[in-house]
């Protein structure tokens, strides 16, 4: 049976994994896991996939920067960065928007598709007030 | 019993913008240079294994197979010999894979060779360039680059620990101090602390790079080469050389998380205090022992944080070793007497190699007037892969 | 008599222009590089230290080596209207050129900029001061701006996030040629000038005067070897 689902508009999305045996999860996508030795196989096939949930939400800013120096393809004076913490205990890093960013403060993870890197477009993390 | 390993000749190419030469003609120049101090370059065909370490020559100068190319450059055919990419640790990956196969008795005479050529593209496509280091998809995809890694860990360890960008603007004084009496070192001039922080003009002259990092704080883009002949000491083959071996006493290497995000604290480098252990356990030696040290620093917080990990000084207490003068060149344990990544420049592939050849001109004591460590016994080098997720200790000795 | 009348004929009519005042920057290095306009009877060592310039490609030194020569000497001959030259100068040697002219009451049209010294900003801080220049002292509401080569146009396009003023072509057109034109306008000249513009002013007599006879330098680090007292 065909999945008609894959051609409708996608919500860009960044995923974390969860182990099927025992449930740990990680970000980004592991192969072996860490606490119990199970594998993970991308295709399914051969050996299960793993479970994936949406990271996105509630998270605090643990360290940020802004980088005035861009690399290719970047044609903004400058980017902020920040990494996150969710309360699951996993954490990302991302973009930053927020004016004024001060370590330890309570920030939202959103999902954005961006094409400004060389090659085709990607999802990125965007980390705001709200 | 493995065999003892010691270097024999060393060559480097003044670090800078060689655009217009070719990496590997680069590469054979100094070569020749070290084959030249090692007394061996007519008799060149006893190396019996080359390791070249180079990262970005497919990506940047669409070239592979470098070590075959090289080979050849070097008219040095049938020499084993092979390429070795460990992002920025290339070089010191290579120096302890050319340990290994004297140490292991698979070759007595090996020649080390480490080469980049980053100008041939714009800053902008070397820095995305060095950010494939980074996790595809949690990092790279993300747009972070290693300014943005280096900027995000100096505001954790700054704020933790009470370091000042005061404090950046000395270690970059201090560099440029060496590296400007290194005739190796791609910035020959130095900086003064009033101008790149006390002055009301040092925001605009030292401007922010990747906060709180400025442009006094990142090393530059820079091309280079270095080169190192090493040779099995406990064989007859060491007498066929003019200088006494400078011994590679220890070496320790590890790994921590990819994505510096996923570390326990990402303040702390577990691959760099294992590795350093590593190296001291096998060098028999104690951190108390290391004379000077060459460290990594392509954001000069890295000088500080690293030296803690290593143990030699307290966690959070580099600082006030750095402000008391002691990492100087007249202080009680020198640091980046090169002039470090920040000073002698960091063409990725040549660093490592660089890093060991630093310790072998000091050891041997012919490092340039105003910047030779006194009576120095071991020094030690510390060659990141990433940002602390790969890294390799070397430690070399006087005998 | 006639001599003169054609002369005057064949000069473009001239603006008074506010003088720029004289200020220093401490570069990194600890040097002071003292920040000031040249004079027309100094035509003579810009003109030489541009010179050596014409033979390096890298980085477009040429064709900006080039242009700038030939802007010195228009405007040393009375053939451009309203050009200013403003000169950085380290110990009294050239450190940098930037040269620039006035349209009108409302527009300044940025020529080029050549810096001599690396890796100590020269050719940033001189921009800086070409702009401020042209907006703060000469009152123009905002300046047309073109580059030459990718580093002068990442630093100026998106550091001052200049605006992209191409789609006017050919009404809006750089006098330097047929090529992208973004503007500096004063909004962000104000917004972006505390982290790009340095100096200090009044500049003290004696140091001053130790700009008062611009010298050419002697070695350029574009230029491996050249030693200008061995040309």
């Amino acid at each position: 049976m065909i999945d008609f689902s894959i051609y409708d508009k996608q919500e860009p999305k960044i995923y974390g994994y969860k182990c099927p045996k025992c449930g740990t999860a990680y970000y980004p996508a592991t192969m072996l896991c860490a606490k119990c030795s199970n594998r993970r196989d991308p295709s399914g096939i051969v050996h299960p996939d793993w479970d994936k949930f949406s990271l996105e939400g509630p998270c605090k800013l643990l360290t940020w920067t802004r980088v005035w120096a861009l690399p290719e393809g970047y044609d903004r004076p400058y980017l902020l960065f920040g990494i996150v913490e969710f309360p699951n205990g996993l954490r990302a890093a991302g973009q930053l928007e927020t004016e004024n960013p001060v370590t330890g403060m309570d920030l939202v993870a959103h999902v954005k598709e961006s094409s400004e890197r060389p090659g085709p477009p990607v999802n990125v993390f965007v980390f705001s007030d709200d | 019993m493995t065999a003892r390993v010691g270097i024999v000749g060393i060559g480097q190419i003044k670090f800078g913008n060689l655009s217009e030469y070719d990496l590997v003609d680069i590469m054979a120049y100094t070569a020749t240079d070290a084959l030249i101090d090692a007394g061996i370059l007519e008799d060149r065909r006893i190396i019996d294994q080359i390791f070249v370490a180079n990262m970005l020559g497919g990506m940047i100068n669409h070239q592979t197979g470098i070590a075959s190319a090289l080979v050849s450059r070097l008219d040095l055919e049938p020499t084993a010999a092979e390429l070795v990419e460990n992002g920025p640790a290339s070089g010191a990956s290579a120096v302890k894979l050319g340990y290994m196969a004297i140490a292991s008795g698979m070759a007595n005479v090996v020649m080390v060779v480490g080469g980049e050529t980053m100008r041939k593209v714009t800053g902008w496509e070397a820095t995305d360039c060095v950010a494939t280091l980074g996790h595809p998809e949690a990092e790279y995809d993300m747009g972070l680059t290693f300014p943005a890694l280096g900027g995000m860990f100096a505001r954790l360890y700054m704020e933790r620990y009470g370091v000042t960008e005061r404090d950046l603007a000395l270690v970059a004084v201090k560099d440029h101090e060496n590296g400007s009496k290194n005739k190796y070192a791609h910035i020959d001039g130095t900086c003064t602390i009033e101008a790149i922080h006390d002055s009301p003009n040092a925001h605009v002259v030292n401007n922010y790079v990747a906060e709180p990092l400025r442009l006094f704080s990142v090393c530059p883009v820079s091309d280079g080469a270095a080169v190192l002949i090493l040779v099995n000491m406990d064989s007859p083959i060491v007498e066929k050389f003019k200088k006494k071996p400078i011994r590679i006493a220890g070496i320790g290497s590890a790994t921590d998380t990819h994505c510096m995000h996923n570390r326990k604290d990402p303040v702390e480098m577990g691959a760099v205090k294992l590795s350093a252990e590593r190296a001291y356990a096998m060098a028999e030696v104690k951190p108390e022992d290391i004379s000077f040290a060459e460290l990594h620093d392509p954001f000069v917080i890295l000088e500080l944080a690293i030296s803690e990990e290593v143990g030699l000084f307290p966690r959070g207490k580099a600082v006030e070793a750095l402000r008391r003068g002691e990492t100087g060149i007249d202080g009680r344990l020198p640091i980046n007497t090169s002039g470090g990544l920040k000073a002698k420049g960091h063409p990725v592939g040549a660093t490592g190699v660089s890093q060991v050849v630093e310790l072998v001109r000091q050891l041997r004591g012919k490092a340039e007037k105003g910047r030779q460590v006194k009576d120095p016994r071991y020094g030690m080098s510390v060659n990141f892969g990433g940002l602390a997720n790969n890294v390799i200790t070397i430690i070399c000795a006087k005998d | 008599m006639a001599i003169d009348a054609l002369e005057m004929k064949l000069r473009p009519p001239e603006i008074q222009l506010n003088p720029y005042p004289s200020k220093t920057i401490t570069l990194a290095n600890g040097k002071t590089m003292v920040v000031r306009e040249a004079k027309r009877e100094e035509c003579g060592v810009l003109l030489g230290t541009v010179y050596p310039l014409l033979g390096v490609p890298t980085d477009y030194y040429d064709v900006v080596a080039a242009r700038m020569f030939s802007e010195l000497l228009a405007w040393f001959r009375y053939r451009i209207a309203n050009e200013f030259v403003i000169v950085g100068a380290i110990d009294g040697v050239i450190a940098g050129i930037v040269t620039s002219r006035c349209v009108n009451d409302h527009l300044g049209m940025s020529l080029h900029t050549l810096a001599i010294d690396r890796g100590l900003r020269v050719g940033a801080q001189l921009f800086a001061a070409k702009m401020e220049h042209h907006i703060d002292y000469l009152n123009e509401d905002e300046v047309w701006i073109v580059a030459e080569s990718p580093i002068g146009f990442r630093r100026w396009m998106i550091e001052y996030e200049l605006e992209d003023r191409s789609s006017g072509f050919p009404n809006i057109r750089h006098e330097l040629g047929g090529v992208p034109t973004y503007a500096l306008t004063r909004k962000l000249w104000e917004k972006h000038k505390a982290d790009k513009c340095t100096g200090t002013r009044p500049v003290p007599a004696n140091i001053l005067a130790t700009a008062d006879r611009l010298k050419m330098p002697e070695e350029y680090p574009q230029i491996l070897g050249y030693k200008r007292s061995k040309q």
